[in-house]
C-alpha cells in the first residue's frame, strides 16, 4: 500500500514537473486572453468560463474577438471547429491506448487533451497502467490549473500589465518540443516526417493559413508513411 | 446569450478531443492507419515548433542574431546528447536568454 502511494506521488510530481515549462510558457497568453475578454466587454465570470470549460488558447482568443465584433453564431462556431480540428488527430493517435479505459478516465483525459498533453503522450506505453494514467492526469490537470490562474490574473490585472507575449517565453514551448522530438528521430521515415513538417509549417505560417498546422502535420505523416513503405518494398 | 455561446464552444473543443477516444465509434485501426498515425507526434510537434522559432511578425526570421535559432541549436544538441527533457529545456533557455540579452 505504501509502495503504491509512493508510486502515485512520484507519478503526480513527474507529471506536474514535465508540464511545468509549458504551464509557465503560456502565462503571457493566459493573461492576454483574460485582459482582452474584459476589455471587450465580457463579465469576469464569462471570461473565466472560457478558460474553465472551453480550455483552448487559440480558440478562446479568436472567438472572444469574433463575439465582441458581433459575428454570427455560425461564424464563431465554425471558426472554433476549424481551429479545433487538430484534436481529431490527437484522439485518433491515442485511440488504441485510451479507448478501452473506463469512461471517467476517457472523459477526464479527453477534456484535458491539449497540444501540451498530447506532446507528453508520445511514449510507447503512455497511459498504460494506473501510474501512467495518473501521470497524464497530473500533467494535464496542472496545465489546466495554470491556464485558469493566468486567465484570472489577466482578468484582474490585465490592463495594468505590459504585453508579455513578446518576452520570448514561447521559446520554452519550442525547447520542450525539441526535447520530445529529437530522441524520436531514429529512423529515416521519422526524419522525413520531421523535415516535411518543418518546411510546410513555415510556408503555411507565412501564408497565415488557419489550417496550416494540421495540414503540415498530415503531409509530414504521409512522408513518413511513404518512405517506410518504399523501404519495405526495396 | 453569451453563456450559451460559451457552452456551445465548449462542446466543440471537448467533442473534437473526445470523439476518437470513444470505443463504440466504429473506426477500424488497420495496420496502414496505425503506421500513418505513428508519425503524428513528431509531425505535430515539429509543425508547432518551427513557426515559433522562425516566423516573427509574420516574416521569416533566419537572421544570425535570432535568439530562437541559437537556443534551438543548443536544445537540439542537448536533446541529442542527453535525451533528457530538463537538460534540453535548461540549456536551450540559457542560450536563448544569453543571446536575447546580448550576453553571449
Amino acid at each position: 500500500m505504501n509502495a503504491l502511494n509512493n508510486g502515485i506521488k512520484v507519478s503526480v510530481r513527474k507529471g506536474v514537473v514535465d508540464m511545468l515549462p509549458l504551464s509557465l510558457a503560456v502565462l503571457p497568453w493566459g493573461i492576454l486572453f483574460g485582459s482582452i475578454a474584459v476589455q471587450r466587454g465580457f463579465s469576469w465570470i464569462e471570461a473565466q468560463m472560457f478558460s474553465a470549460i472551453i480550455f483552448g488558447g487559440a480558440v478562446q482568443i479568436v472567438t472572444v474577438e469574433l463575439i465582441a465584433d458581433n459575428a454570427s453564431l455560425l461564424t464563431v462556431l465554425f471558426t472554433a471547429f476549424v481551429i479545433s480540428s487538430r484534436h481529431f488527430l490527437y484522439g485518433l493517435s491515442l485511440r488504441e491506448k485510451l479507448s478501452s479505459k473506463p469512461l471517467r478516465w476517457r472523459l477526464g483525459l479527453g477534456f484535458l487533451l491539449t497540444d501540451e498533453l498530447f506532446a507528453l503522450s508520445g511514449h510507447r506505453r503512455a497511459f498504460q497502467g494506473k501510474l501512467r494514467l495518473i501521470y497524464g492526469l497530473a500533467a494535464g490537470g496542472s496545465f489546466y490549473l495554470a491556464w485558469n490562474l493566468w486567465t484570472f490574473i489577466g482578468i484582474v490585472a490585465g490592463a495594468s500589465l505590459p504585453d508579455l507575449t513578446e518576452l520570448g517565453l514561447d521559446f520554452a514551448i519550442a525547447a520542450t518540443f525539441i526535447a520530445l522530438v529529437v530522441p524520436e528521430i531514429k529512423t529515416l521515415p521519422t526524419l522525413a516526417a520531421v523535415i516535411t513538417a518543418a518546411v510546410f509549417s513555415l510556408i503555411f505560417s507565412l501564408w497565415e493559413f488557419e489550417l496550416g498546422l494540421i495540414l503540415a502535420a498530415l503531409l509530414a505523416m504521409c512522408a513518413g508513411f511513404t518512405v517506410q513503405n518504399l523501404r519495405r518494398a526495396a | 446569450m453569451t453563456i450559451l455561446t460559451i457552452l456551445l464552444l465548449a462542446c466543440i473543443t471537448f467533442g473534437t478531443r473526445y470523439l476518437f477516444l470513444e470505443g463504440r465509434l466504429p473506426v477500424r485501426m488497420g495496420s496502414n492507419l496505425k503506421l500513418f498515425l505513428s508519425y503524428s507526434g513528431p509531425a505535430v510537434l515539429t509543425a508547432i515548433t518551427m513557426p515559433i522559432l522562425f516566423v516573427h511578425k509574420n516574416q521569416l526570421d533566419t537572421a544570425l542574431d535570432n535568439p530562437y535559432l541559437w537556443g534551438a541549436l543548443a536544445a537540439i544538441a542537448a536533446a541529442y546528447k542527453t535525451a533528457n527533457i530538463y537538460w534540453t529545456v535548461g540549456l536551450g533557455m540559457l542560450v536563448f536568454v544569453g543571446v536575447s540579452s546580448q550576453i553571449l
